[in-house]
């Protein structure tokens, strides 16, 4: 069973058009991970049935009893994140500012603060419109992605990959290069990162980049929007070949990207002509490499 | 020399963990004294973040010297065990602890 993580450090580059046209592809072959948890959009393409739902709990929250409190004042004070205001002369703990700290809880004269495990959103097992399963998870508002809930959420596909004894287990990364990715990173086999010919699309490229090489993960690259600015293209390309980065392919702007988005599929239902030929392409690649 | 290994088990049987960091467990193999120290690091899946430098702190406190495991460590745990001056060998993947360590024997291993 090998790991695939598609990852792209700037968002919009096409990342999940590409992991789920992907998924569409392997079809009952692969088990299918949404890590992009704090915008997941991967269901609306794979129309997952949201089966199976558990909920997630992640950091932790002060809660004040206010029978206790003697109203000192003393946990506003020493709040780094001006989290206890008070309304209706009672001090109250905002549940978006509260890092779960505990400083409030430590300093309080008569123990009235204790914390509380934190509920930031829900994890689901599904099966999907293609009949493959999609292992994802929706996070509250205000509430953060982590490397607990990325390796929550890969652990589970592993442990079904493993079971039904499927090939590949697909991975949306998460977008940037802190902690989520780190966690989409870790374990995988090979790395599928999304560009575009844009200053930020190659800064960012080179951005996670470093991380995918502190993890000596094989990695390959797919050029989106390949025809929008040529010379840029280039410079892409000779960074792939400083870094021995397999070179995948590259594809046009193309309004169909859209078009197939708005009607909620994948760009290999959409499109039966030369689009859906390089995703095909692209995927044998990838199969290849990670043999 | 201690040499540590990440596993998803505790036996020379089972198979080696490509995580550094949420590594299900350690199996510390002392090869003066022919024995196996094992360490449970599942407790690792509550942390939210910085889950790399705890388990380095976890490694330096089981007294390894050499460290076997599969994608390597990331950037802060990395600083960890530079500092720690833990001899680090990568590539372990997708085999079992056996096998790892005849690949280190035979110096199949890259160390970074």
């Amino acid at each position: 069973m090998k790991e695939i993580v598609i990852i792209s450090g700037k968002g919009g580059t096409g990342k999940t058009s590409f992991a789920a046209s992907l998924a569409y592809l392997g079809g009952s072959d692969v088990v299918v991970v949404d890590c992009d948890v704090d915008a997941a959009d991967m269901h609306l393409l794979l129309k997952p049935d949201f089966a199976k739902s558990e909920e997630f709990f992640s950091g932790e929250l002060a809660v004040i009893d206010q029978e206790k409190c003697i109203k000192c004042g003393k946990c506003k004070e020493v709040c780094r994140f001006d989290a206890i205001p008070i309304i209706n002369n009672q001090y109250i703990v905002d549940p978006l500012s509260c890092e779960g700290c505990g400083y409030c809880a430590r300093v309080c004269p008569v123990n009235a603060i204790t914390n509380e495990d934190l509920n930031v959103g829900n994890w689901y097992i599904s099966n999907t419109k293609i009949n493959n399963t999609l292992v994802h998870a929706k996070l509250g508002i205000g509430a953060d992605n982590s490397g607990k809930l990325v390796a929550k959420v890969k652990d589970e596909a592993k442990k079904i990959a493993v079971s039904t004894n499927k090939d590949y287990i697909i991975v949306d990364g998460s977008p940037g290069i802190g902690c989520p990715v780190v966690s989409s990173l870790s374990g995988a086999n090979f790395v599928v990162l999304v560009t575009e010919p844009s200053a930020s699309g190659l800064h960012d490229l080179k951005r996670v980049y470093e991380l995918v090489k502190k993890f000596h993960i094989k990695a390959g690259c797919i050029i989106n929007k390949a025809d929008i600015n040529k010379d840029k293209v280039e410079e892409v390309k000779s960074f792939l070949k400083e870094e021995n980065i397999e070179y995948i392919a590259d594809f046009p702007y193309d309004i169909d990207f859209t078009k197939a988005m708005i009607k909620g599929e994948t760009i290999v239902e959409y499109d039966n002509g030369n689009l859906k030929n390089l995703v095909v392409e692209s995927w044998n690649k990838i199969k290849e490499s990670v043999k | 020399m201690r040499i540590a290994f990440t596993t998803k088990g505790t036996k020379w049987e089972s198979e080696m963990d490509a995580r550094f960091g949420r590594t299900e467990f350690f199996l510390i193999y002392d090869e003066e004294k022919d024995e196996f120290t094992e360490f449970d690091n599942r407790a690792i899946g509550g942390e939210a973040h910085g889950a790399g430098p705890k388990t380095a702190q976890k490694l330096f406190e089981l007294q390894a010297e050499v460290l076997i495991t599969g994608n390597g460590p990331g950037g802060n745990a990395a600083t960890v065990l530079e500092k720690a001056g833990m001899n680090i060998y990568i590539g372990a993947i997708d085999i079992t602890v056996k096998q790892a360590y005849d690949a280190y024997k035979k110096n199949e291993l890259k160390k970074i």
